[in-house]
């Protein structure tokens, strides 16, 4: 609450005329649970998910005469209050957005403060979208819009004729928020194994200095109806691949680039997308460092149809390769994990909504023909008022293996459910 | 024939006035072009405020409220569309752009603000539900005059009755409908759908018109679903025509930074 007194104590000072128009929040109140069947060594065997979350937002128009109004300035403020009980009831306030947008010139957006970005085609997979997620949500069964952790940012849009452009400054590179044992088991190399509170590995993050801003670059376009897209990211892996100090265990986020490109449109009755991008570790140049990741290529294609009767179905192919795997290979330690050359990824998204869309189900799987796991999400939510919503959803995280992506997390498996009541 | 329903709602924007039938009475075709015309072509661009009701066989109400902005681009069938959710408030900040595309699909595009994600949505289905109300997608978006045939049924003094049939019958839900056209105006009164029974299952009505800078325009509208008992009013307030709208309103950039000055709640 106090964190939502300053906020709008903030919203004073930057707007006084406001007070002529009193904010209006909004938001919902949520209680969620997530239950486990596979006992592990995380904190909580029974389950991984229980908490209380209330979520405050408002936002507000600038229309008057002064600077902010002819630059029709916006202002948006979202935050939440978390009590975890899986931490032992634990409160906690994070802001999920707080920032103003501004058009100083026709050609021109500019979008100051903490905010949430996304870009790219695919469909929960990631290659020129390299800001900060939250996978811990994702795997818990949270909202997916927790999949998306905001950054400290300056973003500029640029939009003429002949091309569009963002250029965004992030101040604070912010890693994603990945398994750690606590909440989730999960493969860690120095555990030798699926990991749980015995994990004691340390993540050393990139110092907030100037040299460690990120900068991500789009230019876009349409072309008739397709959408083309080129992309340059310079900032940090956003999860700590790289080992900085084994004796110590410590692992760090190593520095990328990545260069890419996407386009997306009507196909065959349905939505095309292709996107690519060459993620350069600049660390790493030479591949042959076993402790830092390698370059890699990454591409995809999906393709998206609606088949009637509120009935749509999704799939997509994602692959990627390691660019300097003999060198990788040769470095490589008698007793090292090593990673495979190739990676290949198949998914499928199945929606279905009833009863005047009140009732939604949502299935999405993810198959990997190369490491033998997956990772299947499913959920039936049904808003039972405009206020109440009731969702019901499993997490199915499987595989043989321990190190692969899905299968180091099988023990993860989870059903949640989640009230909400939103105002 | 046509979009009457489309017109009727999407457009409760653009519904235009005055064709008087000069003598004699028209064909169908006329008829139902003359009514298209009249609902899409009014105005240059065109701006409202939809409350919509939607009430189930059990009598529990949800409510939807949206800013629609619509602009004409070019001569005639090419539209693009930008509405914005005000309510309910879980979807609040949620918009969609359309880009009308007669005789070929629609491009959409939907914005999630919560994710920052801009989404492009796979449209070849028009003829489901528009965000859960009783109201189609092709009720706001429009359906082609190519379509369907249109032969002059009756009607009374007042209205014009026109049956409208699909060419391809396979695309929709319903075998045949029938539209009543005001014989002043050419504004669309009422559309009555049925099925492959030739029974009667769908009804759209124009609740209540007003005459608004000279365009009479549909400021009421109520969609009934006959079979599941549940119905839809949509009201249409802040309706304004002419305002100037630019194109570029209709693209990314204002789904990630809604034009407020068109569309405040």
């Amino acid at each position: 609450m106090i964190w939502a007194a300053a906020g709008a104590a903030l919203i004073g000072v930057f707007a006084p005329g406001l007070r002529a128009e009193p904010l209006r929040w909004h938001g919902f109140f949520e209680y969620a649970f997530g239950g486990r069947w596979v006992e592990d060594q995380t904190k909580h065997d029974r389950y991984n998910m229980l908490e209380q979350r209330l979520q405050l937002k408002t936002d507000y128009f600038f229309s008057g005469g002064d600077i902010l109004g002819r630059w029709k300035s916006q202002f948006v403020f979202k935050g939440d209050f978390l009590v975890d009980e899986y931490f032992g009831g634990k409160t906690d306030f994070a802001l999920r957005e707080a920032n103003m947008v501004m058009s100083p010139a026709d050609f021109m957006d500019v979008r100051v403060g903490r905010q949430v970005l996304t870009w790219g085609t695919g469909d929960y997979l990631f290659i020129n979208d390299a800001f900060p997620k939250d996978y811990v949500s994702f795997y818990i069964g949270r909202d997916d819009e927790y999949l998306k952790k905001p950054s400290d940012a300056l973003r500029f849009s640029f939009y003429t004729d002949a091309a569009n452009a963002d250029f965004v400054l992030i101040t604070h590179a912010e890693p994603n928020t990945l398994p750690d044992g606590q909440r989730l088991s999960f493969f860690d190399s120095f555990q030798r194994g699926v990991a749980g509170t015995n994990s004691d590995r340390m993540l050393v993050e990139p110092g907030w200095q100037a040299e460690n801003f990120e900068y991500a670059l789009r230019f876009f376009r349409n072309f008739g109806s397709n959408e083309g897209a080129l992309y340059v990211f310079r900032g940090f892996d956003k999860s700590p691949r790289s080992y900085l100090n084994e004796a110590a265990r410590e692992l760090f986020y190593e520095r990328q680039d990545i260069f890419g490109a996407s386009i997306r449109g009507p196909f065959a009755g349905g939505i095309g997308n292709v996107e690519f991008g060459y993620v350069h570790s600049p660390q790493d140049d030479h591949g042959d460092n076993r402790l830092i990741e390698n370059s890699m290529l990454k591409a995809m294609a999906g393709y998206e149809k609606d088949l009637g009767g509120d009935l749509k179905i999704g799939f997509q192919y994602y692959y990627e390769q390691k660019l300097d795997y003999e060198g990788y290979t040769e470095a490589l330690l008698p007793l090292d994990y090593f990673w495979d050359e190739y990676r290949h990824l198949l998914t499928n998204r199945i929606t279905k909504f009833f009863k005047n869309q009140t009732v939604a189900v949502s299935l999405f799987t993810f198959f990997s023909p190369s490491d033998l796991d997956g990772y299947f999400r499913g959920y039936v939510s049904y808003d039972m008022t405009d206020q109440w919503k009731l969702t019901w959803g499993v997490n199915i995280p499987w595989g043989g293996d321990t190190h692969t992506e899905f299968a180091q997390m099988r023990r993860d498996k989870n059903v949640y459910v989640r009230v909400r009541y939103s105002f | 024939m046509k979009k009457v329903l489309c017109i009727v709602f999407g457009c409760g924007l653009l519904l235009g006035t005055a064709v008087r039938v000069e003598a004699g009475d028209p064909t169908a075709e006329e008829i139902v072009r003359k009514a298209n015309r009249i609902a899409y072509y009014q105005g240059k661009d065109g701006r409202a405020r939809v409350e919509m009701t939607v009430t189930d066989a059990q009598g529990r109400a949800r409510q939807r409220v949206m800013s629609i902005l619509r602009l004409d681009i070019g001569d005639d069938a090419e539209q693009k569309y930008y509405v914005y959710f005000h309510r309910p408030t879980d979807v609040k900040g949620m918009a969609y752009i359309v880009w009308k595309h007669p005789g070929l699909d629609d491009d959409r595009w939907l914005y999630l603000p919560a994710l920052d994600l801009v989404r492009r949505i796979a449209a070849s289905d028009k003829r489901s539900s528009f965000a859960g109300t009783n109201f189609l997608y092709e009720d706001i978006s429009g359906r082609g005059l190519a379509l369907d045939t249109h032969e002059l049924a009756g009607g009374d003094d007042k209205t014009y009755e026109i049956k409208n049939t699909p060419k391809d019958k396979g695309t929709v839900e319903f075998s045949y409908y029938v539209t009543r056209i005001n014989k002043d105006s050419f504004v669309p009164v009422m559309a009555e759908y049925y099925d492959k029974n030739g029974k009667l299952y769908r009804r759209m009505e124009a609740v209540e018109t007003k005459e608004i800078q000279g365009y009479l325009t549909i400021t009421k509208m109520k969609a009934t679903d006959l079979n599941a008992s549940s119905s839809t009013i949509a009201i249409f307030d802040n309706v304004e025509y002419d305002i100037g709208l630019e194109e570029d309103v209709f693209s990314e950039r204002y789904l990630r930074k809604p034009p407020f000055q068109w569309i405040k709640d």
